[in-house]
């Protein structure tokens, strides 16, 4: 965990002097409520609130600016069209929210798995885990804790699963990349998934 | 490894991302009919999501927030005239999820389903639902005449399959807890036009449609085995900002 992570999430603040970057995950739910309701102001600032994180997610995915900005579009106007069904007592708006990018994301690098040039950059990125201070919209203290299950895997294991998760790595891929039958993979794949409950919920 | 366990790694997988794309295509529709499963894959989304908070922001560029608002506009303006397939797209936040109350055979093929209103506000009596094999593709459309209670259903990208029928069901309150059944679809892929006769046209127009696809010559319980998305018939003219 880094030094400064303790720093208070910066709550309550009023929707107009708020920064997008400090908007608390009280107001991002406030906001899509708003959305829910077809409010355009609330969509804008929901989007500039949020627009950097889901880009910067699907862009590592993607590798293409122009792919990661055509999925964000379709991922925003999902989310004008799906705000009603976000239920705060399942997920984290931020996770929902990211996770609507990223699911299409995915498909996209699925339907079109020769649109991404490369793979090898994603490898550098793999061990890039800085623990982000300027992200105040996620429960630091979740982040903590799946990192280090995710750190309790065996090395290979850890680099799997954030390929797969950051990066968009499919089973095939990382069969290459490690060598192993695409089944093996499969195999270790969700040993590590389950591996990785086990100790959440430890 | 129990069925339970292997679905929920499934899930596991799907939100990972390394789901491969035919059994990733297909949770993205179970998912859809299936609150359960929503939830389970939620809660996956939610044990992975620190990994996320790792990257950094990119800012994207002026220009995109104005495309995203300009389809928008498009969007609300186009939802406004008739004949209109757009708003397939505009009106599927109106689904709900239809619980079937049965226990579903996983086998099944999907058949989802999508209702707009697709009539001016001249033609009130006049419904037409999109039933979609997935998000794009429109794979039957109903059209139900309240007044005269008339349906009349046509495939458009869905296909005979072999072996198997397609059967059109109806859920409402009134009827009961669980769907009943319109009719089975013939080889020609029609239904009877007079199929919902015995319904009243209120019944119809608070009632909910799916398909579903079943053994040859329907369902052998009398209730739906696949299961199916459902969505309100809406009143002609109201556009697709009216909510549920």
């Amino acid at each position: 965990m880094p030094p400064d992570s303790s720093t208070p999430k910066v709550e309550a603040r009023s929707p107009s002097d708020a920064t997008p970057e400090a908007l608390s995950v009280a107001n991002i739910s406030t906001l899509i409520g708003r959305v829910a309701k077809q409010d355009r102001a609330a969509f804008a600032k929901l989007y500039k609130a949020t627009a950097p994180k889901l880009l910067g997610v699907v862009l590592r995915i993607l590798k293409e600016r122009s792919w990661a900005d055509d999925v964000i579009q379709e991922a925003y106007l999902k989310v004008w069209q799906r705000a009603s069904l976000f239920d705060a007592g399942k997920a984290s708006p931020i996770t929902w929210l990211v996770s609507i990018a990223r699911n299409k994301a995915i498909d996209e690098l699925r339907k079109h798995p020769a649109g991404r040039t490369s793979t090898d950059d994603a490898m550098d990125e793999r061990v890039a885990r800085q623990p982000t201070t300027q992200d105040q919209m996620e429960d630091q203290q979740e982040v903590s804790k799946l990192n280090q299950c995710i750190d309790q895997l065996a090395k290979e294991r850890q680099d799997m699963v954030r390929l797969a998760y950051l990066s968009g790595w499919s089973r095939e891929e990382l069969a290459r990349q490690y060598q192993q039958p695409v089944n093996t993979m499969k195999t270790w794949l969700r040993r590590a998934l389950q591996d990785i409950k086990g100790c959440l919920e430890s | 490894m129990s069925e339970h366990d292997d679905l929920d790694m499934q899930i596991a997988e799907f939100v990972l991302g390394t789901l491969p794309a035919d059994e990733r295509r297909a949770l993205n529709a179970r998912r859809l009919l299936d609150p359960a499963v929503d939830a389970r894959v939620q809660q996956w989304e939610e044990r992975l999501a620190g990994m996320a908070d790792d990257v950094a922001p990119v800012q994207p560029g002026p220009e995109l927030f104005a495309e995203i608002e300009r389809v928008l506009d498009q969007q609300a303006a186009q939802s406004t005239q008739p004949d209109n397939t757009a708003s397939v797209v505009t009106l599927r936040r109106q689904l709900n999820l239809w619980r079937w109350s049965t226990a579903l055979a996983s086998a099944a093929a999907l058949v989802l389903v999508a209702v707009l209103t697709l009539q001016p506000a001249s033609a009130p009596e006049s419904f037409v639902a999109v039933f979609q094999h997935d998000d794009q593709q429109p794979a039957f459309l109903l059209t139900v005449d309240l007044q005269n209670r008339q349906l009349n259903i046509r495939p458009v990208t869905a296909e005979p399959q072999p072996g198997k029928s397609y059967q059109l069901w109806i859920k409402s309150d009134e009827l009961g807890p669980n769907p009943q059944s319109v009719g089975v679809l013939g080889d020609q892929m029609q239904l009877d036009k007079g199929a919902l006769k015995q319904y009243d046209p209120a019944l119809l127009r608070e009632a909910t449609f799916g398909i579903s696809v079943e053994p040859p010559g329907g369902s052998p319980t009398g209730q739906p085995t696949g299961p199916a998305i459902h969505g309100y018939l809406y009143p002609a003219g109201d556009g697709p900002s009216h909510g549920i």
